[in-house]
């Protein structure tokens, strides 16, 4: 069974030139997380989920306070705005489509999530983007409805084979695919301790790890008997297998 | 098969003298749901629910409207409140905020939770002296590292607490909900840990509870105070068949999974839902800001 690794570099300032990955970045229509400016400078490509838009309008000023808000405006401009449309506010999206940002109007569509809108968008249409390494990094997919979260995570499930990563102030989450082994580096400046494998969606019949304050050795999860939370990482690697799909969390730090 | 009844009367206004229901609270670690003091009642049902609402009406109609105001909100009678560990740090400090006119000692005595439970990780000393003193139980459970400190209220509630009318138990869960996604997460699998006892994960935003597919489900929609957004979830497996009245998508022996459909931004039509499924659910629905 093939290896994938798995390593929260986009949560570090700077730029990691030995990275192939790349980065994309959703927003959605939560808060924005304390980071969201790492993650917008990792990104090749970031797009607005509808009211996403009003989110990175009001709320990027807020994360650099000694900035005139109007210059933070023009350099965490979307490239993109995407979705069915009844959450932005006219005045943002004026101000973004005078910029240049590129308008998706898919008000018809119900039948799929903003985020699910966004993602196909990036997946299957975004141009000049190296997709044969793509990283989807999501922020303000958690919290809010729980039926909103739960499509969010619904999402991780539909495009399984996408690496997508949800991320709010308090943690990140991503699809652990039962095709592969996992290897999963923590980058204890920023993520971890807290963490845990949750089995959404069907009973892990097994599933082993290492790397765990309480590893886990051929162990049956499921909803209604253990689910692996408040575990701890100890050290710099975890290896999980199992033989379902298995969501991971990491608590990310406070600064 | 029996049919399972479900309503959100602990959130309305008014007194519902014919409810059977017995609550408990139980407080976990996050920030307070606005609507907290209506679930803990302490003391004269009106009197808390005039300070709580005066403390919302504007200046010139404060005297005026005294008669009007008096009794509006229904405080449910919980009559147990429990604090998880860090949840009595959070009725400390946020109680008296939303109480802003009146003086602080004053809500911390008036919201005093009978029992703090849990393993005393989160749990600041000065709190926890606060509450003893006050003659608030403590059962300290720092060696029971196996079970979440939701979990260890639950089992309290159900099987310990005395003097507790338990045959129509509903446990009430403030703070269940946000933060770290594994918290969540080992919250859920309380429900579904506890599938016989009525349990209601809170939040400001929605309110979510088990389906056990051993009935049928009639959710009564209180839409002064919940919906319209809702949703089905099949967390913990794949529902083979699920049946739905009364919702804008309903769902006719619809398979759900989680890969593929799940229910979520429904929404609700009318006041009385139906759900059966072949497999226990989560139900949620959003709750409205006043």
């Amino acid at each position: 069974m093939d290896v994938m690794t798995h390593s929260s570099t986009f949560l570090l300032p700077g730029n990691d030139h030995s990275s192939s990955v790349t980065y994309a970045l959703v927003v959605l229509n939560q808060r924005l997380p304390r980071f969201t400016p790492i993650l917008w400078d990792h990104a090749q490509v970031r797009v607005c989920a509808d009211g996403g838009a009003n989110r990175v309008f009001d709320e990027m000023p807020l994360l650099f306070p000694r900035d005139d808000a109007l210059d933070v405006r023009h350099r965490y401009k979307p490239d993109i705005i995407k979705g069915d449309m009844d959450s932005i506010r006219t005045e943002v999206l004026d101000f973004y489509t005078n910029l240049g940002t590129k308008v998706v109007d898919e008000s018809h569509d119900q039948d799929t999530t903003d985020l699910h809108k966004c993602v196909a968008y990036i997946r299957d249409f975004a141009p000049n983007l190296d997709k044969s390494n793509l990283c989807i990094l999501v922020a303000g997919a958690l919290g809010g409805r729980f039926d909103h979260e739960a499509g969010n995570i619904n999402v991780l499930y539909r495009f399984s084979t996408t690496r997508i990563i949800l991320l709010s102030d308090d943690c990140l989450i991503y699809l652990l695919p039962r095709t592969h082994c996992h290897e999963i580096h923590i980058q204890s400046s920023v993520e971890g301790p807290h963490c845990g494998l949750i089995p959404i969606g069907m009973t892990s019949v097994s599933t082993t790890t290492t790397g765990l304050q309480w590893d886990l050795t051929n162990t049956e999860m499921r909803f209604g008997d253990l689910v692996s939370t408040s575990n701890l990482v100890q050290g710099e690697k975890i290896t999980v297998q199992s033989s379902s799909d298995l969501l991971w969390t990491i608590s990310i730090k406070k600064v």
